[in-house]
C-alpha cells in the first residue's frame, strides 16, 4: 500500500555507488582474525561486548593494506563511516573517524547502504516510533519534526505503523541484553546515515533528483557533438575576419552612409538613390555586387544589370528559370501546380523553347518530381543552374562592358553637412514613405514589362547564328 | 485496537472483523520477528541455525499471508457489506499489505546478503558484537514455547536449496502484491488510520528499564567506570580504619 515515490534522485540511472562494492570487500577483509583490524571488548556497565575496534586501529589498518599514508587512511575510514559500514560507538551523531582510542564497531550486512534498495520512509516511520516508546515521548527536535510530517504523509498506514514498531519493540525484548543493546546501536547508527539530523551532511547524498536519465542525456548530447561538424578555429575566425573587413564599409553602424542615414538627418535622399529600379545605382551598391553572386541577384538593380548581361550573351534563359524557380518557392500554394507545369514546358521539356542545359541526372531526378510537384521539387535543377551562373557567367559579367558602364555611370553623392537649424527643418519636413501597396504595384509594371520584352526563343537564335558567321560568344552552358 | 497475546489463536472468533484484525496482527507479529532475524544474517551470529529459524519464519509469515488475504479479499469483494465494516476490514487491508511489502523487501534484502555470505561455506562473518542467536524471536514468531535445537550442520546443497526457494516465494509475494492491487480497490485516501499517533509507551518493567539505562550510558560507560573505582577506594580505605580500629581495641 506504498505509494511509490520515487525518491532515490535517479541512481538507478546513474550507478555511481560502484564504491559501495568495492567497500565491501574491504570491510570483509578487515574481518580476518589473522590480518584484520585488532578487535576489542567494550566495558559497559552491567556487561561486555566483542568485537569494538578504535579509531587509531582503523586507520594503521588501512594505510598498512593500501600503502597510504596515515592522512589518506583516516578520510577513507571517514567515508567508511559516512556510508555506514563502521559505526561509532561514542559521539554517534558525527559520522567521522577519529584516529584515537575512540570506539567503533562494524555494521551488520542488512544495515549495509544498497542502492536497488531505497531506504524506506515506512522503515523510518516504525524506527521513530519504536525510539518513541524506549525514550517515553522524548524524540529530539528533527525527529519530531519528521515524525509529524510522516504522520501527515502516510497517515492511512500510521496503526499498521504503531503496531509494527509495537511488535518490533516486544520481539527485541526477546533477545538478550547486550545484543539488545547492539542492534539499538545498530540501528540508530543505520538511520543517522540515512536520514542525518539537520546540518549534516549524509555520505548516500545523492543531489538532485532526476527524472529522466542522465546518462541518455549525455550520451545523445556526446553523439551530436561528434556530429557536428568541425572547422578549424583559425579558418572559422578567418572567414569572419575576411567579412568584416569586406562589409566593413558599407555598415551603417561603422561608417556613416553617403550622403547621409536618413534615420539621423532626415534626409531621405539615400534612400530615393538606392530605390530597387532606379537608372543610376550608387558606387557603393555596385561595389556590393561585386562582393559575391548572391550580392548581385538579391539586389534587384544588380539583377536587372546581370540579366542585360545574359540577353547580350544569349544565356538569359538560366537567370530565368532561376527566377521562376524562386517564384515558385516563395508564391501562393494554389497557382503552384499550374506554374511548374510552365516551368517545365518553357524550360526543360525536350525541344523547349528556352530550355537550359542540366545534367541528366539532376533532369531525371526533376522529372520525376514533378509528376508530384510541391514548392521544392525544382530544387536541385536550381541549384544546378545557380552553381553553372555563379562559376561562369558572374565572372564574364564583372569583366563586361555593361558592368563597366554600370561602374562608370555610378553616383557618388557628397556628404551632406547639415547645421542644426537645418536638421529641424528635415525634421519638420518628415513625410511617410511609398505605401507599400504602391510599391507592389510597382513591382508587378515592371515584371509584365519583362514578360512582354519577350524571351529570346532559342530554336530561332540557334538558326540565326547558323547563318550568320559572327564571333559573338557561343553559349558555353 | 485489541491485541493479540504471544499464543495466536487460530482464530475462529465469531466475528469475523474480529478473525481478521487477529490475522493481521498475528502477521505482523511474525513480519517484525522476521526482521529481528534478518539483521542477524551475515554477523558474528548467522549460522545454520539461524538459516533454519529464517525459513521457518518465513514459511510461516507465508501462510498466515495466504489465509489472511483469501480472507481480506473475500470480504472487500462482498458487497453486501456495512460502510463501518468496509471502513474496518480496509483499515485491515492497508495493514495487511503493508506488512507484506516490509516482508517482501526484508525476504529480497536475506536472500542478497544470503548470496554473499555463505554458511556452509565459511564464508567469513562480519563481526558485530552479536554474541547470543536470536532463538527466542523465532520462538515468539513461530509461537512456541521453545525451539528444539538444530544440527548445526548445512551443507552447501541445502543452501542452494534455501536459495532458491526464497527466490520463489520472493517472486510469489510479488505475484500477490500484484494480485491484490489489481483484485481489491483500496482508495489510500480514504483510509483514516484511527489509533494514536505516538505509540503509548509500554508499561514500565524492570528489564527494559535496565536497558534503557544500559543504552542511554553507553557513552558515559568510562564515566560510571571511574567513578565505581572511586567509590571502592573510599570503601577500602573505610575497611581499613575498622581493622585498625579494632586491633587497637584488641591490643589495648
Amino acid at each position: 500500500m506504498t505509494i511509490r515515490n520515487v525518491r532515490d534522485h535517479g541512481q538507478r540511472y546513474r550507478p555511481r555507488m560502484s564504491c559501495l562494492k568495492k567497500m565491501e570487500a574491504v570491510v570483509l577483509e578487515m574481518q580476518d582474525p589473522k590480518t584484520g583490524v585488532k578487535s576489542q571488548t567494550q566495558r559497559l556497565v552491567i556487561t561486555t561486548i566483542p568485537h569494538a575496534i578504535t579509531g587509531e586501529d582503523i586507520v594503521e589498518w588501512i594505510a598498512n593494506r593500501f600503502k597510504i599514508d596515515a592522512a589518506e587512511a583516516r578520510a577513507m575510514g571517514t567515508m567508511m563511516v559516512a556510508f555506514g559500514y563502521i559505526y561509532p560507538l561514542q559521539d554517534h551523531k558525527r559520522l567521522i573517524l577519529k584516529p584515537d582510542t575512540s570506539l567503533y564497531r562494524f555494521q551488520t550486512p542488512y544495515f549495509w547502504p544498497a542502492q536497488q534498495w531505497p531506504v524506506e520512509d515506512t522503515d523510518y516511520a516504525i524506527y521513530l516510533a519504536k525510539r518513541n516508546i524506549r525514550k517515553k515521548g522524548l524524540l529530539e527536535l528533527h525527529e519530531q519534526e519528521q515524525y509529524n510530517n510522516l504522520h501527515k504523509w502516510m497517515n492511512h498506514k500510521w496503526d499498521f505503523i504503531v503496531m509494527q514498531a509495537k511488535e518490533q519493540y516486544r520481539a527485541g525484548k526477546e533477545r538478550k541484553k547486550p545484543d539488545r543493546v547492539v542492534f539499538d546501536c545498530q540501528e540508530r547508527a543505520y538511520w543517522v546515515v540515512h536520514r542525518p539530523p539537520p546540518g549534516t551532511i549524509s555520505g548516500m547524498d545523492c543531489g538532485l533528483e532526476r527524472m529522466v536519465d542522465p546518462n541518455q542525456e549525455e550520451i545523445i548530447f556526446t553523439q551530436q557533438c561528434i556530429m557536428r561538424p568541425r572547422v578549424k578555429s583559425s579558418v572559422s575566425i578567418g572567414a569572419l575576419v575576411k567579412y568584416t573587413t569586406t562589409y566593413k564599409q558599407h555598415d551603417p553602424f561603422l561608417y556613416p552612409c553617403l550622403p547621409s542615414n536618413p534615420w539621423l538627418t532626415d534626409d531621405v535622399t539615400y534612400w530615393h538613390l538606392n530605390m530597387p529600379n532606379v537608372e543610376n545605382p550608387t558606387k557603393m551598391r555596385v561595389e556590393r555586387w561585386t562582393f559575391s553572386f548572391g550580392e548581385l541577384l538579391s539586389d534587384p538593380r544588380g539583377r536587372a544589370d546581370f540579366r542585360l548581361f545574359l540577353k547580350k550573351e544569349f544565356s538569359g534563359e538560366n537567370l530565368a528559370f532561376w527566377e521562376a524557380c524562386e517564384d515558385l518557392k516563395w508564391g501562393a500554394a494554389a497557382t503552384m501546380q499550374e506554374k511548374a507545369q510552365q516551368i517545365y514546358k518553357t524550360f526543360l521539356a525536350r525541344g523547349a523553347p528556352r530550355w537550359i542545359n542540366i545534367d541528366g541526372k539532376t533532369m531525371e531526378i526533376t522529372v520525376k518530381g514533378l509528376s508530384h510537384p510541391h514548392r521544392y521539387v525544382l530544387d536541385a535543377a536550381q541549384t544546378h543552374i545557380y552553381m553553372l551562373m555563379k562559376k561562369d557567367s558572374y565572372g564574364r559579367y564583372l569583366k563586361s562592358p555593361v558592368f563597366k558602364e554600370t561602374q562608370k555611370k555610378a553616383v557618388a553623392p557628397e556628404a551632406h553637412k547639415f547645421s542644426e537649424a537645418q536638421l529641424e527643418q528635415n525634421a519638420k519636413k518628415r513625410r511617410p514613405s511609398l505605401s507599400p501597396i504602391i510599391l507592389r504595384q510597382q513591382e508587378e509594371e515592371q515584371k509584365a514589362k519583362l514578360a512582354a520584352s519577350g524571351p529570346v526563343d532559342i530554336t530561332q537564335v540557334m538558326s540565326k547564328l547558323a547563318q550568320k558567321k559572327a564571333t559573338e560568344p557561343e553559349q558555353k552552358t | 485496537m485489541p491485541l493479540s497475546n504471544a499464543k495466536v489463536a487460530d482464530g475462529t472468533s465469531a466475528h469475523p472483523l474480529q478473525e481478521g484484525q487477529t490475522m493481521v496482527d498475528s502477521l505482523t507479529k511474525v513480519v517484525a520477528c522476521y526482521r529481528h532475524l534478518a539483521s542477524c544474517i551475515g554477523s558474528s551470529t548467522d549460522s545454520a541455525s539461524l538459516r533454519q529459524e529464517l525459513r521457518q519464519t518465513r514459511e510461516r509469515a507465508q501462510k498466515l499471508a495466504l489465509s489472511c488475504r483469501n480472507h481480506l479479499t473475500a470480504r472487500l469483494r462482498d458487497k453486501a457489506l456495512s460502510e463501518e465494516d468496509r471502513k474496518e476490514t480496509e483499515l485491515q487491508w492497508v495493514a495487511f499489505s503493508s506488512c507484506l511489502e516490509l516482508f517482501h523487501a526484508d525476504m529480497c534484502k536475506v536472500y542478497h546478503i544470503g548470496n554473499c555470505f555463505s554458511v556452509a561455506k565459511n564464508s567469513a562473518m562480519v563481526q558485530t558484537g552479536m554474541q547470543g542467536g536470536a532463538t527466542e524471536v523465532a520462538a515468539r514468531a513461530l509461537s512456541m514455547p521453545d525451539l528444539q535445537e538444530h544440527s548445526d550442520v548445512q551443507t552447501a546443497s541445502m543452501e542452494g536449496l534455501d536459495q532458491s526457494q526464497l527466490e520463489q516465494e520472493i517472486a510469489q509475494v510479488d505475484c500477490t502484491l500484484e494480485d491484490m492491487e489489481m483484485k481489491v480497490n483500496v482508495l489510500r485516501w480514504t483510509v483514516e488510520a484511527r489509533g494514536p499517533q505516538y505509540a503509548d509507551p509500554v508499561s514500565a518493567d524492570s528489564a527494559s528499564l535496565a536497558l534503557l539505562s544500559v543504552d542511554e550510558d553507553v557513552s558515559g560507560s568510562f564515566c560510571d567506570r571511574s567513578q565505581m573505582f572511586v567509590v571502592l577506594l573510599l570503601c577500602g580505605v573505610a575497611v581499613v580504619a575498622v581493622v585498625l580500629s579494632v586491633c587497637v581495641v584488641f591490643l589495648a
